[in-house]
């Protein structure tokens, strides 16, 4: 049985300067959350930062957003998502997986003005300065809940990776693509 | 049009693109880069408005958008200022607040009337006799009303935009260039503000000496670093509307809204020139000093006519060699002292043949009566303060410019909280009081030397980059002993029309008779004759409020004040603070294939949830068919919106067992409960079904408004209880469809199904997790909707892929997507409450039928004490069925139970059952009438009192054997 983004069928907004707006939500990930995420996570290789809110490239595992001390996604925009059945069951002593494949859309802005873009549906200042690569940003985007990932992309282009709730995704979506239209033009 | 000066004069026109504009629909020859003000004033048409109250001709007093005479209708909005609307992008504008033409408005009779209507008179009038006031609004707001909205104007897209910067400079002339250019070279990011199209503030009109070519040379290169250095960003033409705690400032240009973030913030927002008071002082043609600077400077616009000058500074005899040079006629200098301060200005004066009068005023102009301008000035000597002795010349002049010396543009740090203080040495006013962060420089610093202004720029990117924790040199020395401010511009005319507020026709009597009728506080002055509460917001009129409520009132300037300054500085289109509309929706995964089939949609919250499938005028019977189809053959309903909250650990159970009313610990693997959830206050707040799933793990479903109310009291129990278990909100991860009705079985078999579907292996109420057409699911065997029913809990992206295979596989039992009106109306006939619908911010479960979820055999459960209380309290009313003929009127959601005469109850649910072919429904009656057999009186639409028949609950299948099939 096949997956379907939320976003099926809208294709990517493109723009000058490198600008792109595209959607990764059927790209893998898996989310751990529990007590002992942390220390399981560095059981498994993966490479983290002592405080959360940050997300780091972890070699051939892609790579890990920390949420908070006990909450992290694992994230490999090169691979697609998994058809089996999301494991719930404990990991490990205190560690729970999390359906982050299936609650939320991974939408992926690129280009010069993205933090510019954001700055019209954002109120973090999202400039390279302030918000440089690999900060996470828990945050309201339109209105909506939505976790920001600074980080470069597959191709060594600083990106923001951004997930909202699927049933939130059209909606992100279009006030994204209306923000950049300056920029489309 | 008159030819235009020549360059360098006109610095923002472009003398080879004319623009065919129109006012007033005449031919309004312009160019492109002048304002609506600066072409008619080119054109000899000093006349743009009429006045508030009195209907008297005004044309441009400040060419700086700064005061209400130049208001103006646009086609699309009408209170344009007419000296800041760019010709290019108006066009077409037309005079406003008139009754005939602007040359020959008949209100302007309301002038001849003027002393019959002082200050405040609506105050005292219209009210009697008793209803008379009726009558008098009227006439009022269509005398009152300025423009005309245009209601079928299309509205235009705009936006809002958050900025962030380490300092925000608002004001872009010298103070605020030097200020910007320092705070940068320290290696902060400045975002320098400024309402005029260009950089340079006053550095771009006015004369700062008599010999003014070094001047220029310099504020030329500090242009051109501010605008070339990487670090500033510039922001022209915008406005800065406001100051909020922690350099929060809506700054406006065009059409978008910036919000900016600053980590300190300079003002040097400068200062606004004050007028003289004479009579007849708003003719058209007397004009500030600094906008015939500005006409001359940045329009090339040369008024017709002799001008004079009346100075009550220095600065105004430097626009007199100004205006010379650019090749006026000045016929005389006025000024209010004795001599001027720089006594090079004098010899200059009179090097260049202009006639002078020093210690006098112009104290009445006068006006032509074609041109409604001004045609001549009455010249008296000043024997005494504010009074004047005989008549010494008289001269004709087609423009008056005057100065009387310099407000502080206060407003944005009198929002921020800072205090106005007066100098009477200088008769200025000072700010004080500034909070962290803040920092003045230039004239609203009361400094007004160009050295000492730019040096006093330099202070404040100073202590702006100390403040952010930015190094920064040592400051510089910035006194400024200028004496730019006349104590006392003020003449009183026997005749009046000598104007203190030009936005408000008030007089110097208006304020003074406010004061002699006890009005004696500023604040109360203002509210009673609205000085200042114009479009100006008292720029001209606050320092001579004070100065003439000090005089009536006998206390000093300074015990005086002015009146409170509140965002937002100008007036701000209603469309800016809306913005661009964010309307957050929510779609299930199924959304598409619903729009397919023709869904109708509602809201649920933020979701969109189909109500039915078909044309939406045969609601009733598309409806109908649906709730046909679930009771005799099957039906699926996309129910994604469902609350799901994953509760796993070994406290699991416990943490259940504590939150929920029902008993959790012996709960099978395998089987649901219904959960209800209760307040601390013992009302019931939310159900659900919880789902065992593994010894340590439940899955509880919520309803759709309330799983984050759910959510978030769990995890506030939970940090009280400090049990092993991990709460998560898995809304979103997870889609569900009901597959409901006699064949659903069959249709799930056909889809393929790992699980034993079975009523023995798989009964009512158990749960199991298998694959279904492939598709990882939970399945629940639930009975919302009273027949045999499997909800499917699925990973939210696989739910499209599983909804087309259930309508493949049950298509040849005709299955039917059913929508949330006929959910509703299958629950009814069950009987079953929908939470925020049959129960409200009072009900208790013992007034719903729900004692039977109390479990008084555990320890405790959140709520429990208070649903004990309420329990052994006198019942006052309960929920039951009723029920009603066809032939009845229907009641409706809302509508009022009556019990002798008094209300007892409401109805909650109602509809027309095609199952039961009765109307049916749920309502709040007195516990007395609760028992099947009962009478309860309905009142319906109109009033009409029907007569219900209490019905026991389940209406549909009392035995629930169709759901256990």
């Amino acid at each position: 049985m096949s997956l379907r983004s939320p976003l099926e069928g809208i294709g990517v907004v493109e723009g000058p300067a490198g600008l792109r707006l595209s959607d990764l939500t059927l790209a893998h990930r898996e989310g751990v959350r529990g007590a002992g995420a942390r220390e399981w996570l560095l059981s498994q290789g993966h490479a983290l930062q002592d405080a959360p809110s940050q997300i780091v490239a972890s070699g051939e595992l892609g790579l890990v957003m920390s949420l908070s001390h006990r909450e992290f996604w694992l994230l490999q925009p090169d691979s697609e998502a998994s058809t089996g059945r999301p494991a719930s069951e404990a990991v490990a002593a205190g560690v729970w997986p999390f359906y982050c494949q299936h609650s939320h859309a991974w939408l992926q802005l690129a280009g010069e003005p993205r933090a510019e873009i954001m700055a019209k549906l954002c109120g973090v200042d999202l400039s390279e300065a302030a918000f440089p690569l690999g900060s996470v940003a828990q945050t309201q985007v339109a209105r909506v809940s939505v976790i920001i990932a600074a980080h470069q992309s597959e191709n060594d282009h600083p990106v923001f990776s951004m997930f909202v709730d699927q049933s939130l995704a059209r909606y992100l979506w279009e006030a994204i693509e209306d923000a950049m239209g300056e920029w489309l033009e | 049009m008159t030819e235009r000066l020549p360059l360098p004069y006109g610095s923002r026109i472009k003398r080879d693109a004319p623009v065919g504009a129109r006012f007033d629909g005449r031919e309004l020859p312009a160019l492109e880069g002048d304002t609506v003000a600066s072409a008619l004033v080119a054109s000899g048409h000093w006349v743009i408005s009429r006045s508030f109250k009195y209907h008297r001709p005004r044309g441009p007093l400040t060419m700086a958008g700064h005061d209400a005479n130049t208001l103006v209708q646009t086609p699309a909005a009408p209170n344009r200022l007419a000296d800041e609307l760019p010709i290019t992008d108006y066009p077409e504008t037309s005079a406003q607040n008139i009754s005939g033409s602007l040359m020959a408005d008949r209100n302007a009779v309301i002038d001849w009337f003027g002393r019959f209507l002082p200050v405040g008179f609506y105050y005292r009038a219209f009210y009697k006799p008793f209803g008379v006031w009726h009558w008098w609004e009227r006439m009022i707001r269509k005398a009152a009303g300025l423009g005309v909205a245009n209601l079928s104007a299309t509205p235009r897209y705009q936006d809002k935009q958050y900025l962030f910067c380490d300092v925000t400079v608002v004001g872009a002339g010298p103070a605020g260039l030097s200020a910007a250019l320092k705070a940068a070279e320290g290696g902060a990011s400045v975002l320098l503000i400024d309402e005029q199209p260009e950089l340079g503030g006053s550095l771009t009109y006015h004369r700062f000496a008599i010999d003014n070519a070094p001047v220029q040379s310099e504020a030329e290169t500090l242009i051109a670093n501010v605008a070339s250095h990487p670090r500033i960003r510039v922001l022209t033409h915008a406005l800065c509307n406001g100051w909020f705690t922690d350099h929060y400032l809506p700054v406006i240009q065009g059409d978008r809204l910036f919000k900016v973030r600053a980590k300190s913030c300079v003002l040097a927002t400068g200062s606004s020139e004050q007028h003289v008071v004479f009579r007849n002082n708003d003719l058209p043609g007397v004009v500030l000093c600094s906008a015939l600077e500005r006409l001359l400077s940045h329009y090339a616009v040369s008024p017709q006519g002799k001008l004079v000058v009346l100075a009550g500074n220095d600065q105004a005899w430097l626009t007199a060699l100004t205006a010379a040079e650019a090749g006026l006629s000045v016929g005389a200098v006025v000024d209010l002292r004795d001599a001027p301060d720089d006594a090079a200005l004098l010899a200059e004066a009179n090097a260049r043949g202009m006639t002078v009068h020093t210690g006098a005023t112009v104290y009445t102009a006068q006006r032509d009566a074609e041109s409604q301008s001004l045609c001549g000035v009455d010249i008296h000597r000043i024997d005494a303060r504010g009074e004047v002795g005989e008549l010494t010349a008289q001269h004709d002049c087609a423009v008056l410019a005057m100065s009387a010396g310099f407000m502080p543009a206060y407003q944005l740090a009198c929002q921020a909280g800072a205090k106005l203080d007066y100098d009477d040495d200088r008769a200025v006013f000072t700010l004080s009081g500034l909070p962290a962060g803040l920092f003045l420089a230039g004239s609203v610093n009361s400094t007004h030397s160009l050295d000492v202004v730019l040096a006093d720029g330099r202070n404040a990117a100073r202590a702006a980059l100390r403040y952010i924790d930015m190094t920064a040199d040592e400051d510089e020395s910035a006194a400024c002993a200028a004496q730019v401010n006349h104590p006392w511009p003020i003449f009183p005319h026997p005749k009046g029309r000598e104007f203190v507020d030009f936005d408000e026709d008030l007089q110097i009597k208006d304020i003074v008779n406010a004061t002699r009728l006890g009005y004696r506080d500023v604040q109360l002055v203002k509210r009673y004759s609205t000085v200042g509460m114009g479009p100006s917001q008292g720029r001209h009129a606050a320092l001579l409020t004070a100065r003439l409520v000090a005089k009536a009132t006998e206390r000093t300037v300074s015990e005086t004040g002015v009146t409170t300054a509140r965002p937002p500085v100008k007036p701000e289109a209603l469309g800016h603070l809306a913005g661009r509309r964010f309307h957050p929706h929510r779609h299930t995964a199924i959304a598409d294939r619903h729009d397919a089939e023709g869904a109708q949609w509602m809201p649920a919250g933020l979701w969109g949830r189909p109500a039915f499938y078909g044309e939406p005028h045969h609601k009733q019977r598309c409806v109908a068919e649906e709730v046909t189809a679930v009771r005799t053959g099957v039906g699926v309903i996309d129910v994604s919106t469902l609350g799901g909250i994953e509760l796993r650990g070994p406290d699991a159970a416990e943490f259940m067992n504590r939150f929920y009313t029902s008993g959790f610990l012996k709960q099978s693997v395998g089987r649901t409960r219904y959960a209800v959830l209760v307040s601390e206050q013992g009302v019931v707040i939310d159900d659900g079904v919880a789902a065992r799933l593994a010894e340590d793990h439940f899955y509880v479903t919520a309803t759709t408004g309330g799983v984050d109310r759910v959510y978030r009291e769990m995890l506030r129990w939970n940090a009280q209880w400090r049990l092993s278990l991990d709460i998560a909100n898995v809304t979103a991860a997870f889609s569900a469809i009901n597959i409901a009705g006699p064949n659903s079985r069959a249709v799930l078999e056909a889809l393929g199904c790992s699980i034993d579907l079975s009523a023995d292996a798989f009964p009512y109420l158990g749960c199991r997790e298998g694959d279904v057409a492939g598709v990882p699911a939970r399945l629940m065997r639930v009975g919302f909707v009273g027949e045999l029913g499997y909800e499917l809990h699925v990973p939210s992206l696989f739910a499209a892929a599983l909804w087309d295979a259930v309508t493949k596989a049950g298509a040849q039992w005709h299955i039917k997507p059913f929508g949330v009106e006929a959910q509703r109306l299958l629950r009814l006939e069950k009987g079953h409450i929908i939470l925020g619908q049959d129960t409200d911010g009072m009900t208790h479960p013992g007034e719903v039928g729900l004692d039977w979820a109390m479990n008084r055999s555990k320890p405790d459960f959140v709520g429990r004490r208070s649903v004990d209380i309420l329990a052994g309290s006198v019942p006052i009313r309960q929920l039951v069925g009723f029920s009603l003929d066809l032939t009845a009127p229907k009641p409706l959601e809302g509508h009022l139970v009556i019990k002798d005469g008094g209300i007892v109850g409401n109805v909650t649910s109602c509809e027309i059952s095609p199952t039961l072919n009765r109307i049916i429904g749920l309502a709040y009656a007195h516990p007395d009438d609760a028992s099947p057999g009962d009478r309860i009186a309905i009142r319906t639409e109109g009033g009409v009192l029907v007569q219900a028949r209490v019905e026991a609950l389940p209406f549909y299948d009392p035995d629930n054997a169709r759901q256990a099939l």
